[in-house]
């Protein structure tokens, strides 16, 4: 199977979005904010069709919308405190709606439209990889680097602003990663299976994680194998990819909750004492 | 010597109103009380003094040679620390530590010192034997109490504590009042704390400020300060455990 060149690149570009996404679709859970994948990949599309009409490569069409538009959803955010929700209802239909008018423009954009509607990862463009790897570097710096005061943001805004984290520069870089990500992540499983690549992996680890590393590694690991597995599960039955690596990422989290439901059951069974990883000695440091 | 000046401030989240002409001053080394029933905008007036919110009209002073010209250190315990997102995945050593972040910047290694810090912090409140406990585990007054402690590993200038004892029992607030008042007399902290247990917290104040409901043309805050009766011996270094 690897010996594909298309198949190597498909690894490739897996195995890079597979290290940053799992890590933001986290920080979007706890943040409230995971419908925000949802909505920068509807606007992305609006990009990628302004793109193709004007001449520019629709990949970085997609990109520049997202970013865009991620910053335009932290604008509005300030103005839709007590409802967080409708800054990203706002721009989901805004986004959506503007990429079918423009898609009614050209009439070669609607074929092309499938491989960003379900994913391409098989056909990954050289363009497409260079943007997968760009935002994956500038994701894992950034994440790495700015590790202590995002944990302090996510936990509490008010609180992290009165220790001196600088919430607001912090919250614009946080949504034009977002914006990169999502645009990164469209080639690999579509712009309608997006936010399974971000939002999946974290919804497990969140649930079986001790501390809050062990949760973004952990998610991370799932990522990958959902992302690896569902590339081999589709090469060998000839499936979507990108359909497929979302529906093994589901039924990892199906299989982790059904796990620890059994696992809670046995323990109330057998009144055992407590031995789950809180109890293990060692702390974690952010 | 005063810390910080609140001069006729008027504020509103909408097109009215809802801080009408307050005037406060915090002064070094208070334990200052704010009450006043619900809807008297108090938790409001706390983010004015913090900078959270601009005022419509009105200042808003920090006297910056109270702290040598320096930046103060705030710790904050906010009204809805009780409400965490239970699935938040942090034990509570995890979180205290976070409080350290602002002293050892972002690469900078948990030293010995900053070990202690957390680890006093921790016995303060009584909960160093559920450090390793994760935080959506917690009741409502532990929650309350973790929130404190990550206040106090910072060494702060200034705490200001919205509401801090929700969800706590008797014996958890009068330690909290107790540890507070120790916060002030040995460590020089100045701490402003909203509360609705006066009677409880009232012995332990330097200073109590009512707001009252807004009516228009008149300034909210009452023009009288009820005085503490300060009991001599109170010492609450540390938090029993329950």
């Amino acid at each position: 199977m690897l010996a594909y060149e298309f198949m190597q690149r498909a690894f490739l570009a897996g195995a890079l979005i597979g290290l940053v996404a799992p890590v933001l679709g986290v920080y979007l859970m706890l943040r409230r904010q995971v419908l925000m994948a949802d909505t920068l990949s509807h606007v992305s599309l609006a990009g990628v069709a302004a793109g193709s009409l004007l001449g520019v490569n629709p990949s970085i069409g997609g990109f520049v919308a997202a970013v865009a538009a991620a910053l335009l959803i932290e604008r509005l955010r300030g103005l839709y405190r007590t409802y967080a929700e409708v800054p990203v209802a706002i721009m989901m239909t805004g986004g959506l709606a503007t990429a079918v008018v423009l898609m009614s423009f050209g009439r070669t954009l609607s074929q092309s439209f499938s491989s960003y509607l379900f994913g391409s990862i098989v056909a990954v463009s050289s363009t497409q990889l260079w943007l997968i790897g760009g935002a994956t570097v500038l994701g894992l710096i950034f994440f790495i680097v700015f590790r202590r005061p995002l944990y302090t943001l996510t936990f509490d805004e008010e609180t992290a602003g009165i220790s001196g984290v600088p919430v607001k520069a912090l919250s614009i870089a946080f949504s034009v990663l977002t914006g990169m990500t999502v645009a990164a992540a469209m080639p690999v499983v579509g712009v309608l299976l997006v936010s399974a690549l971000l939002v999946l992996p974290a919804a497990l680890a969140l649930r079986i994680a001790g501390g809050f590393l062990s949760a973004v590694i952990g998610a991370v690991g799932i990522g990958l194998a959902g992302i690896f597995s569902g590339l081999t599960v589709s090469y060998v039955g000839n499936t979507p990819p990108g359909g497929t690596i979302a529906l093994i990422l589901l039924l990892f989290l199906l299989l982790g909750m059904a796990l620890q439901k059994l696992r809670l059951l046995w323990k109330r069974k057998n009144h055992e004492p407590d031995k789950s990883p809180k109890r293990k000695e060692g702390i974690e440091s952010i | 010597m005063i810390l910080s000046s609140m001069r006729d401030v008027v504020f509103g989240y909408a097109d009215e109103p809802v801080v009408h002409q307050v005037s406060l001053d915090v002064h070094k080394g208070e334990f200052l009380g704010i009450t006043g029933p619900n809807g008297t905008a108090k938790t409001t007036v706390l983010k004015l003094l913090l900078g959270l919110l601009k005022p419509w009209s009105g200042t808003v002073e920090l006297n910056k040679e109270a702290f040598g010209g320096g930046k103060p250190v705030i710790g904050y315990v906010p009204q809805h620390a009780a409400s965490f997102n239970g699935g938040f995945p942090s034990r509570v050593i995890e979180l205290v530590r976070s409080g350290c972040h602002s002293r050892v910047g972002l690469f900078g290694r948990f030293g010995l010192e900053e070990e202690r810090l957390v680890r006093d912090s921790l016995e303060q409140v009584g909960m160093w034997e559920l450090r390793r406990r994760r935080i959506g585990e917690l009741s409502g007054g532990q929650k309350q109490r973790v929130c404190i402690a990550r206040a106090l590993v910072q060494c702060p200038d200034v705490l200001i504590l919205d509401e801090p004892t929700t969800g706590m029992d008797v014996r958890s607030r009068t330690e909290l009042y107790r540890l507070m008042r120790h916060q002030v007399r040995h460590h020089g902290v100045t701490v402003v704390m909203v509360t609705h247990g006066l009677e409880e917290a009232g012995r332990y104040l330097d200073r109590v400020v009512t707001l009252e409901r807004l009516e228009a043309e008149h300034p909210q805050i009452a023009p009288d300060m009820i005085p503490s009766e300060l009991q001599p011996g109170l010492s609450g270094d540390r938090w029993e455990m329950e």
